[in-house]
């Protein structure tokens, strides 16, 4: 009995702490000087409030859609994608800001976060990401 | 006309200036763009000079943006808006024109023709996609004199600074320029009607600042502007042209408070905001005609995400005029509720109910010739695409 009780619990932990990490990878151009980025960092840059990073400065990029971008989207923005799409476009109206670049794939994002300096964006975890650096939560 | 020429030469400018050696996709082109499709249908009074008690779909507004940024740092735009409400607008106009160069979160600096970052909503006002409300509060953003007060020709100084830790961050906005009141903007209305004409308008020097406080409290943002324009001058006519003279603003002050506070699916704000305005029409060889007006104009509003894709609110819009006379002219008070369907995130569709006491919102007598309802309901419904 107690035996099951402790696999239970066992289960029940492991089941916790996995849906506590996060299925994305938060990745940037190895020009960026920041190794570590706060949630709030990351809200502030993707939302259009800050366009810096450790003393960098930092362009986000998106994915158009998938289970990578909802789950972006749902950790560190707190929006759908039409509410989040609604507000960068408020911001391109009022003239405050361009829309950032997004792609269909984390292949594409990738490679453009790559080759294009202050490029930060975010891939599935188990993606490839050669030529970019992986930020750190903090 | 001059104007939107020095400005556009001005982009051009800059843009070829930064670009040189760079190919179309590194100039990162973008155009994106809105229509939206109102009907309004009133119990009393036509307003905003529609037939509104027959039900009219006099409200059509299309808005195309392009906008390049040639490096991380220069971004340039341009807006241009089909705007027809009633007998307001029918033309296209140009929202902004303008480059755009942010150093760092500190400091940027846009310039030519800008929107004027005043009070909770100035830039905003006029982004439907934006926002749940069919009509934003019409006491402190009043329709019919949106074109003229959403930019001006200048620049605009911005930036955000970090304050010490657990005091938040402080945003700060400082404007410039000129500012130009259309002639064919709300505030003539009821001047046309007794026979004034401004073919210019009117326009004077403008200048501001306002400050936004992101305070430690996640979500909470308590802010504060104040605009001050020059004295403006403009032509008047009256009787055909058989009376020609000059009509004087008198130097303003438009100060705003605000504040909103943002936490999961609930959303609630409120503003402050007072124009004094005092000035004379002067016709030689005749008195002066006195102009006096003090708008006290103030709205609370909150609003709830029930879905993903519908979102309801509620608001109170109040005016007072302290310098009318006592009556229903003097006031208008406007209860409002609304909601929005988000189909996708390209198109949704909004509506509202308003229950309006009091007259001063922009009726023409000549719309409404049995005279002004003291009361009035309003139901706005809404169609828009934005892409």
């Amino acid at each position: 009995m107690h035996k099951r009780f402790l696999i239970f619990l066992s289960v029940a932990a492991a089941m916790f702490f996995v849906s506590q990490a996060h299925a994305q990878l938060i990745i940037a151009n190895p020009s960026v000087k920041a190794s570590e980025a706060s949630k709030g960092d990351l809200k502030d840059i993707f939302t259009g409030a800050s366009s810096s990073l450790g003393g960098s400065h930092v362009t986000p990029v998106l994915l158009k859609s998938g289970a990578a971008n909802d789950e972006f989207l749902a950790a560190y923005i707190g929006k759908s994608d039409a509410a989040f799409m609604a507000s960068w476009r408020s911001l391109v109206f009022s003239g405050q800001a361009t829309m950032p670049k997004s792609f269909d794939s984390d292949a594409a994002v990738v490679e453009y976060v790559a080759k294009t300096p202050g490029a930060i964006g975010y891939i599935g975890k188990g993606s490839p990401h050669e030529g970019t650096k992986v930020l750190a939560g903090k | 006309m001059k104007r939107i020429l020095v400005a556009t030469l001005a982009l051009i400018a800059a843009a070829t200036t930064a670009v040189r050696a760079q190919s179309l996709d590194d100039l990162n082109i973008q155009f994106h763009g809105y229509a939206t499709e109102g009907f309004l249908y009133t119990t009393n009074n036509n307003i905003f000079t529609t037939s509104s008690s027959d039900g009219s779909p006099a409200w059509t507004e299309a808005v195309l943006n392009i906008s390049a940024q040639p490096t991380p740092k220069l971004r340039v735009a341009i807006q241009g808006r089909y705007f027809l409400l009633g007998n307001f607008g029918n033309a296209i106009t140009l929202d902004y024109a303008m480059a755009d160069y942010k150093a760092d979160d500190r400091f940027g600096v846009r310039f030519g023709k800008v929107k004027t970052p005043s009070g909770l909503f100035n830039e905003t006002q006029d982004i439907d996609p934006s926002y749940l409300w069919s009509l934003l509060p019409q006491s402190v953003y009043p329709i019919t004199s949106r074109n003229s007060l959403l930019s001006h020709y200048g620049g605009v100084a911005y930036g955000t600074i970090k304050l010490a830790p657990g005091f938040g961050k402080l945003e700060y906005r400082g404007w410039g320029g000129e500012r130009v009141l259309g002639a064919d903007d709300g505030y003539f209305v009821s001047q046309k009607e007794s026979g004034l004409n401004l073919p210019n308008g009117l326009s004077g020097v403008t200048y501001g600042a306002a400050l936004h406080w992101i305070t430690p409290l996640r979500g909470l943002m308590i802010g504060a502007s104040d605009g001050k324009d020059n004295q403006w001058n403009s032509a008047v006519t009256a009787g055909g042209g058989a009376l020609s003279g000059t009509e004087v603003i008198k130097p303003l002050n438009t100060p705003s408070f605000f504040g909103r506070y943002e936490k999961d699916k609930l959303m609630v704000a409120g503003e402050f905001s007072r124009l004094p305005v005092n000035g004379s029409i002067n016709f030689t060889g005749l008195p002066a005609e006195p102009i006096r007006l003090d708008d006290h104009s103030w709205y609370a509003m909150a609003s709830y995400k029930v879905t993903d894709k519908l979102t309801a609110g509620v608001y109170d819009s109040q005016l007072v005029d302290h310098q009318a006379a006592l009556g229903p002219a003097r006031y208008s008070k406007d209860w409002a509720i609304s909601g929005r369907y988000d189909f996708n995130q390209y198109l949704y569709a909004k509506a509202e109910q308003h229950f309006i006491e009091g007259t001063n919102q922009s009726y023409d007598t000549a719309l409404n010739p049995g005279g002004l309802k003291p009361n009035t309901k309003l139901t706005i419904l809404k169609v828009g695409v934005s892409f």
